[in-house]
Parts: structure tokens; sequence; C-alpha cells
């Protein structure tokens, strides 16, 4: 089905993909039965059945969609971002405004408070409608801060009694002259937060692209990543590729180039919204080998840019000299990680990938947990199931858990693993979990730490950091304590409360 | 390229006849040749039932209450002479949100392209006619309907429900909303209710469509689960739901409604009480004198 930019609001990955929060098992059955739900695309032989979701019987906090949504359009330069809200869906504003700053000491940009209101809505508004509130609030933000780009992100009150945001931004866009984007982001509509990468990207994606396919050019690469620092024009620089890196903190210069792009490349296959979008209403082509997680996928990736590019003659040069760099360190970390085990939590492609880079420096990978998985992408290739793609050239991972980053889950799921170590994204709840249960920690944050030939280069040198460290988090562990009843205490299996109901 | 349907909607105050008509004017719509979808948004979903015999269709909220994943088109069940009904639902009475129902229920059929894939010529929106909060309005929002029309009769309670609906209408207006069409003035049959209504149309400058009278053979096809058109298509009451059609068909031009304000209204239904009473006053005199 294709992305529908005719409406304003997203439709939710629940919907589009299929997405699912909640599952126990092998990794092979997950693939299998993805693929045999949605479309069969890679391994989908005869004995398939439906994808069936467990069901918890309570959810610890996590997070939200509106804060993926929010966070992502407050760090796009030059615009405000109105969060249409009661004050408390503000609170991760805080966290927004360090990770702009982070970002811009890292990408080498004046490092500023990024701009944000929220309408504060209270009892009154909910009763009588919050419209006229935003309205003044677009009309303060202009004035205050003369941003080119205002965003109005939505919330489950607003969302629940029905405020016309969409009519009240084209209202105030006639009067004020500059694009009003509203991102329908209420918290209710997903159950995972990356739905909010849907929102902002399908923002983007109807708003601030314009048509400029007439001026195309050649030696531009769309490189659509969670954010982080540039690791991409090292890779793509030497067959002559120009990066236009996008999320993780754009200028609007930087999106309105998006249609004039060679290709697109996806870092993570769950923002791969907007890369689907672009090939659909500019015809610039999506990159769909999979993501450059260890040596090979690498290659395979560098090739298919290549061809997308016209560049094939460049390529296997660059291949064989970027092997030959990495190659005797390469050796040397694969000596030291030698018989060790890891633990991998993170979402979907993005956990898929860190298990490839682990088992190619030599670490077994027997469990990992993903934040959510999609068993189809909005391309519908299967070239994108990275989960098939990482079981068929690595093997089998024999525990492998969805869940949203349940603190109780991971406690049972790190005592089945028992590892040497954990690697993690979302650090707030497995990071501090895992260094609570004694087991050394890697915490990542900018998740392009592993892409490239590089990028197993920065893992096996990150985890070799943390592993001297079991001492120190023995202690924390002998001074933790954990708030279950001693049975759950013992648990192995993340889906012990499961009711045994499959829910669809 | 799929076309992009003629979106209408249809507004009045709850028992008032309005599924009565709209499913009268699919009919007539849909025997004149037309691809017609009724969009019920009523949490009591019976906007369709004389489409299709008296029966109730499942609602797109009662599949959404059954699986996370909806087919839309799971939703869509075709009536009489081909017309595609749909209706939102709702929660029961007393609980959840009726109004995020509506906004839901319309989302998902939007998002999957059942306008544009079932090629229709005209949606027609039934809906609650208080437009209560804001998940009722969004019939009339940017990008659904075009025209809003009210059906009235010349009680006072529907005339209110009519006039907070211009208000409605006003507040969109300015961005992108959908516009007044007109009144239907339903179950009019004395010149004195001629009088109400025509007098509330000329104080807020809107065009009454057509005149509906009220009729036993509309109760006879309702309580048979049928359309007029369907029950009894060579009636006179067929003609005017016929003719209604075809001024709905025809028209084009809608227009920002001019709302009396509450005092305009008060003081405006106090006239006509005060008319009333001098107009019995004047009968009993004449009764008095013949006598």
């Amino acid at each position: 089905m294709a992305i529908n930019l005719r409406t304003p609001q997203a439709e939710t990955r629940d919907q589009r993909l299929g997405t699912i929060t909640q599952w126990d098992g092998p990794a092979s059955q997950l693939a299998k039965d993805s693929a045999f739900t949605f479309g069969c695309g890679r391994d989908c032989g005869p004995g398939g059945k439906r994808l069936c979701e467990l069901n918890s019987p309570y959810s610890q906090a996590s997070m939200c969609a509106e804060q993926i949504a929010v966070t992502n359009a407050t760090i796009i330069k030059d615009t405000v971002v109105i969060q249409h809200s009661p004050i408390g869906c503000a609170s991760s504003q805080s966290f927004t405004s360090r990770y702009s700053r982070d970002l811009a000491a890292r990408r080498g940009w004046k490092p500023e408070d990024p701009k944000s209101i929220c309408t504060n809505l209270g009892e009154q508004d909910m009763v009588f409608g919050g419209v006229d509130r935003l309205a003044e609030t677009i009309r303060d933000a202009y004035e205050r801060h003369h941003p080119r780009v205002i965003f109005v992100a939505t919330s489950c009150a607003t969302g629940i009694i029905g405020d016309d945001v969409d009519g009240t931004a084209r209202q105030l866009e006639d009067e004020l002259g500059i694009p009003i984007v509203a991102l329908h982001c209420e918290g209710f509509k997903s159950r995972h937060w990356s739905s909010g990468w849907d929102v902002i990207e399908h923002g983007i994606l109807r708003r601030l692209v314009p048509n400029r396919t007439h001026e195309k050019n050649p030696d531009l690469l769309n490189v659509i990543h969670l954010g982080g620092p540039d690791v991409f024009t090292p890779l793509v620089g030497p067959l002559g590729l120009k990066v236009n890196l996008i999320m993780g903190g754009n200028s609007l210069e930087r999106l309105a180039d998006l249609s004039t792009a060679a290709a697109t490349v996806t870092m993570c296959f769950v923002l791969s919204y907007l890369a689907t979008g672009l090939e659909q209403e500019y015809g610039v082509p999506e990159i769909r080998a999979p993501l450059p997680y260890g040596q090979d996928a690498t290659d395979n990736w560098l090739r298919d840019i290549a061809r997308v590019t016209q560049r094939e003659h460049l390529v296997e040069a660059v291949i064989a000299s970027e092997r030959a760099r990495i190659a005797p360190e390469l050796e040397r970390l694969r000596g030291l990680l030698k018989g060790k085990k890891g633990f991998v939590a993170a979402g979907a492609a993005f956990a898929h990938g860190l298990i490839a880079d682990l088992r190619e420096l030599g670490v077994t990978v027997d469990d990992a947990y993903s934040f959510h998985h999609d068993p189809s992408t909005d391309s519908g290739d299967p070239e994108q199931d990275s989960l098939g793609h990482l079981i068929q050239t690595t093997g089998e991972i024999e525990n492998f858990t969805v869940s949203p980053d349940q603190h109780f889950q991971t406690h049972a799921a790190l005592k089945r693993s028992n590892p040497d170590f954990v690697i993690c994204r979302h650090s707030g709840t497995t990071a501090t979990l895992a260094g609570r249960l004694g087991i050394p920690v890697l915490p990542i944050f900018y998740s392009n730490d592993g892409l490239g030939y590089e990028g197993l280069l920065t893992i096996g040198r990150a985890i070799l950091r943390v592993l001297p460290r079991r001492r120190f988090y023995e202690d924390v562990a002998a001074h933790s304590a954990f708030p279950y009843q001693p049975w759950w205490l013992e648990q192995t299996n993340p889906y012990a409360l499961d009711t045994a109901e499959a829910a669809e | 390229m799929s076309r992009k349907p003629k979106q209408i909607a249809i507004y009045g105050k709850g028992g008032i006849g309005k599924s009565t008509t709209t499913s009268n004017i699919s009919a007539a719509l849909v025997e004149a040749g037309y691809k017609v979808m009724q969009f019920g948004c009523d949490p009591k979903a019976d906007s369709t039932t004389t489409l299709r015999g008296g029966e109730y269709i499942p609602s797109v909220l009662d599949l959404l209450a059954e699986k996370r994943r909806v087919d839309a088109r799971e939703a869509v069940f075709k009536g009489f002479g081909g017309i595609y009904c749909v209706e939102a639902g709702g929660p029961a009475p007393g609980v959840g949100c009726a109004g995020r129902g509506i906004i839901t229920a319309v989302e998902l059929l939007k998002q999957q392209r059942i306008f544009e894939d079932l090629d229709l010529d005209y949606v027609i929106y039934d809906v609650l006619g208080d437009v209560v909060c804001g998940g009722f309005a969004v019939p009339v929002r940017e990008g659904i309907a075009e025209h809003v029309f009210t059906v009235s009769s010349a009680d006072f309670m529907a005339i209110y429900a009519a006039n907070n609906l211009f208000r409605g209408i006003e507040k969109f207006s300015s961005s992108g909303g959908a516009l007044l069409g007109g009144i239907i003035a339903n179950s009019i049959n004395t010149d004195f209710q001629r009088d109400i209504i025509e007098d509330f149309a000329k104080r807020t400058s809107t065009p009454i469509v057509q005149y509906v009278p009220r009729s036993l053979t509309v109760t006879q096809a309702e309580l048979s689960g049928k359309t007029t058109i369907e029950a009894a298509p060579q009636s006179e009451q067929a003609d005017v739901y016929r003719a209604l059609a075809r001024h709905i068909a025809e028209h084009e031009t809608s227009k920002v409604p001019t709302p009396l304000s509450q005092v305009e209204l008060r003081e405006w239904s106090a006239s006509w009480a005060e008319h009333i009473v001098r107009m019995e006053r004047a009968d009993r005199e004449r009764a008095r004198a013949v006598a």
C-alpha cells in the first residue's frame, strides 16, 4: 500500500506495517511468521503461520510517539515547535535541549537553544476548545522568534476533544506567510513510539520538500539516520558522493534538497517512511540493500549505491581498500573478543545490525531484545527484511524478545541470557538495569557507531573498554534491589505473565 | 485517476427525520444513475438501515473494537441500488468518547483511500445534529464535505439546533471548512409552519432547498425497513425526495451562514410566541363570534 500524503495524519505503523510490540521465541520463527503474514518475502516456504502477538497483562512506562515527533521537529533549525498540549507533554523538551546542543557540538554548529512553546492547555481549554489559544501562540512564536517554519504538534488531549489544528494552521499560514506544519502525534494512536518517526517524516514530506526534480544533482545522496555524527561521508565520499544528512538535526535547506538527490539510503529501516515516500513522490530511488553492518553487508550496500548512482567502476577499489585498512585491527579485536557472549537491546532493524556486527567480531549472541518489530516495510520489498537477512547470513538467535523497553521483562531476559556484556540503545532503562544486575554495559546513544567497516572497529573497541569494568558493576549489583516478588526475580521467561491467549 | 466525489454533510436535531431524508436522497441519487456512499456519523449506527431492508451493519468502530488493524473495506456494505453503506458507530451510551469515534472512523476511511477507490460521485454524511464537540464537526472541516444541509422542522428546538450548526460552520469557514447549502424543511404541512421556517431562513440569509411534507407513506416505508423511493416509488412523496436529490445534485455554491446570536434567537422566538398567542386569541374570538 502506497504512502498516503493526501491526509495530514500519517497512518500508524501498526496499521501500515502490522507492527507488534510483544513477542518471544526463536528469531527464525518471528521472521517466518512475519513473512507469511505480510506478503511472503524471504524464507516463506510451506508450513507458515500467522504472526501472533503476545499479550502482557500490564506495561511499565516507556516512551511516547509524541516525544519522537516533537524532538525531531524541534532540532530542525530556524523553526519553532508548538506543543498543543497540557504542560506535562513538554517535559521531554529538557532532553531535546540537551540533545540539540550535543548534536551541535558534534556536527560543528553553533550551539543554540532550540525554540519550543507549549500552549499549556487547562481545564477551560478542554471544555471550550483550545484553537484560539493555539492561534495566539502561533502568532507569539512568529513575533518572538521569526522562524521560517512553525510545527504544531498535537497531543492526546487535543486529539480527543477534536481541536481543528489543521484548519487553524492553514488560517495562520495565510496570515503569517510561512509554512505551519501540523504533526498529528497523539500518543494513544499507536502502540509504539517509533510511529513518531512516521509523523515527522510525513510532515516533512508533505510540506517541506519542494519538487525540484528538474535540478537533479547526480552526486547527492540523501542519508536518513537517527542522529549523530556524520560517519557516512568517509564511506561514500570516495565514490564521489556528497551526503545530505537528514533527521537528527536538519537545516531547511537540506530538506529542500531531498528531491534533487540521486538516491536515498536509510540507516535504519524503522525510518524508511521518508525514503519510500521520496521514491513514490519524486522518483528518487530508495536503496533497499540490507543495512551496512558487517563487511559483506557493507560491500553489497556500497555496490547497490554505486549501481543506482552509476559509479560501479569506482566501488570495487573502495571496498578492497577499506577491507585491507581494517583487517589487522579487526583481527586483533576478534582475538580479544573470542568466546565472549553479548546481549543486544535496540529497536528493530538497528538491533539486527548490531547483532551482525557482534557476530562478525566473533562474539556469541544467543539472546536479543528488540523494542518493537515491523513485519514489513513501506516499500514492501523483501530486501528490507533485516531480520530475515540477519538469520540467513549469520544464523539463528535462540531467544529473541520483542518488548517496548519493559524493565521487568528485560530483567527476565537478562537472567536467561547471563551475558558477558550488554549493548543497548535507549540507555535509560536497559543500561541501568544491566548495571544493577552486575553486567558490563555499553549504552549507545548515537546509533551510527556500528555502521560500515569502521563501525566494526568502533563497536569492538568500545566493548573492550567496558568488559574490564565487571568488578565495578558487581559492586553496583551488590547494592541494588529490584521491586519484584522473589518468584519474578527467578523468572527467565520475559512473558511468563502472559495470559497465553494469543491476541492478534 | 479517480475523480473527487462531491461530499455533502446533512445535519439536524435527533429525531427530526435526518436519516430518513438522507437515505431517500441517496436512493434517489442512485436511481438517477450516480455512485453513492452514505456514511452514518452517529453512535447509534442506524443511518443506513432503510437502505438495507431494516438490517443493521457492523460499524467501523465495531471492527476497531475487535482488532488493532482494520481493513476499512470490511465496513463498507452494499445497500439499495448499490449504495455503499458505512456506519461510523461508537461507544455504548455513557462511556468513552463518541466524538473521537467519528474522528477515528472518518480518518481510517480517508487514509485507506476508500472514497477514491470506489470511484464515487457522492459521499453523504448523515451526522448527529447537535454539534456538541470537535468530533461531530469533523465532516464540515477542510478536506471532507464541501456542502452542508440541515434538516429542520418548524419546531423551535430543531431551529435552535440548526442555528448552532450555522455557528459551527461559520467558525470553520475561515479555515477552509464546508459551507452552508441550505435548509431542508421537513414535516412542513401548514402555512403557519412554513411561515416560521421561512422567517428563520430569511433572518439567517439561508435558502430553503426543499419542503418535505409529513407523510404516512414515509412511516409505512420505514416500518417495512425501506426508503420511500424503494417502497413507494410511484408516490407523490417519492417525487418530493427526487426533487430534493436533484436540487442537491445541481447545487454548486454554498455560503458562509449568518447565524443569530443567542440574544437574537431568544428575541426571535419570543416574537413568534407572542404572534402565536395573538393568533390563537383571534381564532378563539372568531369562534365565539360565530357562535
